[in-house]
């Protein structure tokens, strides 16, 4: 998750470097960051490498233009929506046509009122800001923060076809938290909420840094652990059994003494030959779990 | 073209500078520098009939000098711009020379400034 503070970058593409001097003159005294490029195929290479939240594309441009920029930059389907301003002389109406026509949100014409360009910008920052806060919510679970069910398949699906590329082992531990229901039923859902949270907090404490984790159903997780071969996996899984069961959680109904079952299974399972596999056999390896007593890791 | 008119209107560019006076110079020079080899650029480009090359370098004196406010330099390059979008050879040749006159113009206006 990105911090809600950080600059917008924006890319500048215009060969006219006293245009491109206003430009950035005006833009960095509003608190953007800013990074220029002399030429359409100069712009297309930071573009690459940079997240650029807003564009402004100067229609004419050596080697390649404003709109074939724009359309580069609009079929790349990587990373997050960039907000594109067309800069074009006045009076080109047909230009203006095409440049929206290829994906342009928005365009300016030369010379530019700086009064414009600035509302032009605070405009494109609310769009991206609008479709970033749309993208968290699609992917991320509101309560507990972590990734929602469809964004931690999606990942799974990516992790597997990663560790089937480079012949690593890949490891799932399906988690759910023991007798959830009598939490919910006693104390009411608001502090079964609160448990949801603070267990979540007790797993990620205990994850390493690349893995990730989802939440699969009501106090069901995923997570999904790459380069992590059966035996390790079965350690991470158990350090989280214990850093749940050995202290109390506290809720605003008092401390609560809860338990967690665990299934894990592994690439290294050749069974576990695809990702619906890999899920079946961990929720099988929980269901074992939960049939042996409850508070404990099984592996398959 | 009057030639009492001013070749800068200096309030509007400002204006569009920031109201940055020193930045304001600063890319006045960077016209003046920028002029003389798009100028030679032009001469090459009607010299061969390029008309492609004239309209871009047109077009490219046009923006710098709307930028700051350089009406008459704007206007003249507009013309040029025309000029390669048209293929009239003749009209690029004359406003090679209307081009020529504003930049001199523009010379003599900055250094009494100073």
């Amino acid at each position: 998750m990105k911090s809600k503070h950080k600059k917008v970058k924006i890319l500048i593409a215009e060969d006219d470097r006293i245009s491109s001097k206003i430009l950035e003159k005006h833009i960095t005294g509003w608190g953007y960051d800013v990074l220029i490029s002399p030429d359409g195929i100069k712009a297309w290479q930071v573009f690459k490498k940079n997240e650029i939240g807003i564009a402004l594309l100067d229609w004419m441009m050596p080697k390649m233009t404003g709109i074939e920029l724009c359309r580069k930059i609009r079929n790349n389907k990587s990373g997050e929506y960039t907000y594109i301003i067309l800069l074009t002389a006045k009076n080109k109406q047909k230009d203006i046509n095409k440049g929206l026509a290829a994906g342009a949100d928005e365009y300016l014409t030369k010379p530019f009122n700086p009064i414009e360009l600035n509302a032009r910008l605070n405009t494109g920052k609310r769009i991206i800001d609008l479709l970033e806060k749309l993208h968290k919510q699609a992917i991320y679970d509101g309560l507990t923060k972590i990734f929602n069910r469809r964004e931690i398949m999606r990942i799974l699906n990516e992790e597997f076809l990663r560790a089937q590329r480079t012949n690593r082992p890949l490891s799932t531990i399906m988690l759910d938290i023991d007798h959830f229901k009598k939490v919910n039923d006693t104390h009411g859902h608001p502090v079964g909420d609160e448990v949801l949270v603070k267990i979540v907090s007790r797993i990620t404490a205990k994850m390493r840094a690349y893995d990730k984790i989802g939440r699969y159903g009501g106090e069901e997780f995923i997570i999904i652990l790459p380069h992590n071969s059966i035996k390790s996996v079965k350690k991470i899984a158990e350090r989280i059994r214990e850093n749940i069961s050995q202290k109390s959680i506290q809720t605003s109904a008092g401390p609560l003494k809860l338990y967690v079952s665990l299934g894990c299974t592994s690439t290294e399972n050749i069974e576990a030959n695809s990702t619906e596999m890999m899920i079946k056999i961990s929720d099988e390896a929980l269901y074992n779990a939960k049939n042996n007593g409850r508070n404990c890791t099984v592996v398959i | 073209m009057t030639e009492k008119k001013i070749p800068l209107d200096f309030d509007s560019a400002l204006e569009r500078t920031g109201g940055d006076k020193d930045f304001l110079y600063e890319l006045i020079d960077m016209y003046m520098e920028d002029f003389m080899p798009k100028y030679d650029e032009l001469k090459k480009a009607i010299k061969e009939e390029d008309f492609t090359a004239i309209q871009e370098t047109g077009h490219y004196l046009k923006g710098s000098a709307a930028n700051l406010s350089l009406s008459f330099l704007k206007d003249a390059a507009l013309q040029m711009e025309l000029a390669g979008e048209e293929k009239d050879i003749k009209k690029a040749q004359e406003t090679l020379d209307d081009l020529k006159k504003e930049f001199a113009r523009l010379k003599t206006f900055i250094s009494n400034m100073d």
